[in-house]
């Protein structure tokens, strides 16, 4: 016998969530660029100790 | 509420665009002083008639840093307050008007004792330097006016909230009161030192001054200051470009969050503008440091929402690939193109704070040239590009105006311009500061000492730059005049955007002012009760006042 399918459950409403992958792209350059400059000063400073 | 057809009424415009042309006014005058410095730090050109550098260098910062700012954003605020929750009352405006006035009299005041030459103290103050009387008494009347609009503000707001019991309020309404609340709360350290200090010293009153405790209270005050700045931009960015691009906000909650933490973050770290100076125990300056970094994390957000924002418009359009929604963008859109140049420069702008910020760091760049090229970058390109972008739609909305597309294209050179000699005036500065150039010097060679000798490259593009930048300068007047008095007249929108539908619904938590200011103070508690006693227990003698220009 079949599984009787119940079909009165409400579906539950599942929300596409918008694609973002140029954001977290554009977020992890700009992550990458802070640390980038961070580190080149702080090798500067090193340099000048 | 958030219709887009909905207009500022005539008599709340009338007030915003008396502050807009006083700031624009200042940025004329400020400019010139600007173009003059850097000129004379180039070597090739002296100040006729004796005029001091440093006489225009304090022209300068007061003009742009303080009063361009200050008035463009609580114009802005009052516009900004007025559309988005309804037409000021009688008593709000008549105080609008009571704080303009006195703002625009203390301006003339300070610039008049600045001019003739008994001012030329920074606009950093900067104690043992001591300045005429009127030129605090002026600020003082800044101050004050400020705060009788900012009070304004509050009534407003007040009045809506009661209008409206249980509602989130309309959001560019939230954010002008967070940015009063900072400004309220940071500015009390400037007037404590200008009524307490600096205006019974220069009377002659007393002898000496506490210097530490001098620049501590600018201090507690200068780096919020910044985010006083900082803050409409990020409103025109979280709540009106969205807008302008015909897209949607990514999220009215994120954009209050990170508002709320700004107000928490920003006031207590004054410490790591003063990261050299003796008398203040190294464990305070790491706590304030810690704190300087916690203000990353709403900035970091913003970055987050506005590029989240162009994507989703850009998707929404049908681009494709990893950075496709980038060519979707409205790049030939003055209100759009000149504040996106801005969010640019945050970039480095940003990256360069956190060199500041860091104790280790800030001893290869303090003092340093370097510092004015960060917040030449910060204010005087994402900032100002951001209000001039601003100032395209709010202008003629006020005026009863259209721009035309000849002056669009003017504002899209006036960027292009502006970014130009922005890249070469601060990355000069940036290298130069690294090799030790000092910032507030008039041209010198130190005796042709070789260190010296190597920053002159550097000042001579920083004066290419500075050059490029003043036209930049003539332009944006060119278009601002032409939208308050001779462009079409019609209707220009006032745009204020609505949120995506994907978004979750705004908790009411962040209008509990108590938790929020509560929450500052004590962190502002916390982080200088212990040093600032101890700067005024163990105090030196004091010192006598200099005039050394």
């Amino acid at each position: 016998m079949k599984t009787q399918l119940n079909t009165n459950t409400p579906k539950t409403k599942v929300e596409k969530e918008p694609a973002l992958k140029g954001t977290l792209a554009s977020v992890l350059f700009l992550g990458f660029f802070l640390i980038f400059t961070w580190v080149s000063v702080y090798f500067l400073f090193l340099n000048r100790l | 509420m958030m219709n887009g057809t909905w207009k500022v009424d005539a008599r709340d415009g009338k007030l915003a665009m008396a502050h807009i042309y006083v700031a624009f006014v200042a940025l004329a005058l400020g400019g010139l002083a600007g173009l003059l410095q850097v000129l004379v730090r180039s070597g090739k050109f002296e100040l006729p008639a004796g005029i001091s550098y440093y006489t225009i260098l304090t022209t300068h910062g007061v003009l742009l840093g303080l009063v361009l700012t200050t008035f463009f954003i609580i114009g802005f605020q009052f516009a900004a307050v007025s559309r988005t929750a309804g037409t000021l009352s009688d008593r709000v405006r008549f105080w609008g008007w009571v704080g303009f006035w006195l703002m625009t009299i203390g301006t003339a005041i300070t610039a008049f004792y600045i001019l003739i030459g008994e001012a030329s103290v920074l606009y950093t103050f900067y104690a043992p330097l001591q300045a005429h009387a009127g030129f605090y008494i002026g600020l003082t009347l800044v101050v004050v006016g400020s705060w009788v609009s900012g009070f304004a503000m509050f009534a407003h707001y007040a009045k809506w909230k009661k209008a409206h019991p249980g509602q989130v309020s309309p959001l560019l309404t939230f954010m002008s009161v967070v940015n009063m609340v900072l400004w309220l709360v940071c500015s009390l350290g400037v007037a404590a030192t200008v009524l307490f200090q600096l205006i019974p010293w220069s009377l002659g009153y007393v002898d000496r001054i506490n210097v530490l405790v001098s620049r501590t209270l600018f201090w507690y005050f200068g780096h919020p200051l910044v985010y006083f700045w900082l803050l409409p931009a990020y409103m025109i960015w979280y709540a009106i470009i969205p807008k302008i691009i015909g897209g949607k906000m990514f999220s009215d909650s994120l954009a209050r969050m990170s508002f709320i933490l700004f107000l928490i973050f920003s006031i207590p770290v004054g410490f790591h503008h003063q990261l050299v100076e003796p008398g203040i125990d190294p464990a305070w300056k790491y706590l304030q440091v810690v704190l300087t970094f916690m203000v990353v994390i709403p900035s970091l957000m913003t970055a987050f929402s506005m590029f989240a924002t162009f994507e989703m418009y850009g998707r929404s359009k049908g681009a494709t690939g990893l950075f496709g929604w980038l060519r979707k963008l409205p790049w030939n859109d003055a209100r759009f193109f000149a504040p996106f140049i801005g969010m640019l420069f945050f970039i480095p702008a940003g990256a360069g704070g956190l060199v500041n910020a860091s104790h280790q760091l800030n001893q290869v760049v303090h003092n340093t040239i370097w510092v004015t090229g960060h917040f030449h970058l910060t204010l005087a390109t994402t900032v100002v590009l951001t209000f001039f972008g601003a100032a395209y739609w709010l202008i003629p909305h006020l005026t009863g105006r259209v721009m035309t597309k000849a002056m669009n294209r003017l504002a899209i050179i006036q960027t292009i311009v502006w970014s130009i000699g922005m890249i070469f005036m601060s990355s000069a500065m940036h290298f130069a500061g690294l090799l030790g150039a000092p910032r507030r010097s008039a041209f010198s060679t130190y005796g042709d000492a070789p260190q010296a000798l190597e920053w002159i490259p550097y000042q001579i593009a920083q004066a290419v730059g500075g050059t490029i930048l003043f036209i930049g300068i003539i332009l944006v007047l060119i278009i601002v005049t032409n939208l308050a008095f001779f462009a079409p007249k019609g209707e220009t929108e006032f745009p204020v955007a609505e949120v995506a539908e994907q978004a979750e619904r705004t908790p009411l938590v962040f209008e509990n002012w108590k938790l929020w200011i509560g929450i500052a103070v004590v962190l502002i508690l916390i982080a200088y009760t212990v040093p600032f006693i101890d700067m005024i227990q163990n105090a030196p003698p004091g010192s006598k006042g200099f005039k050394l220009w």
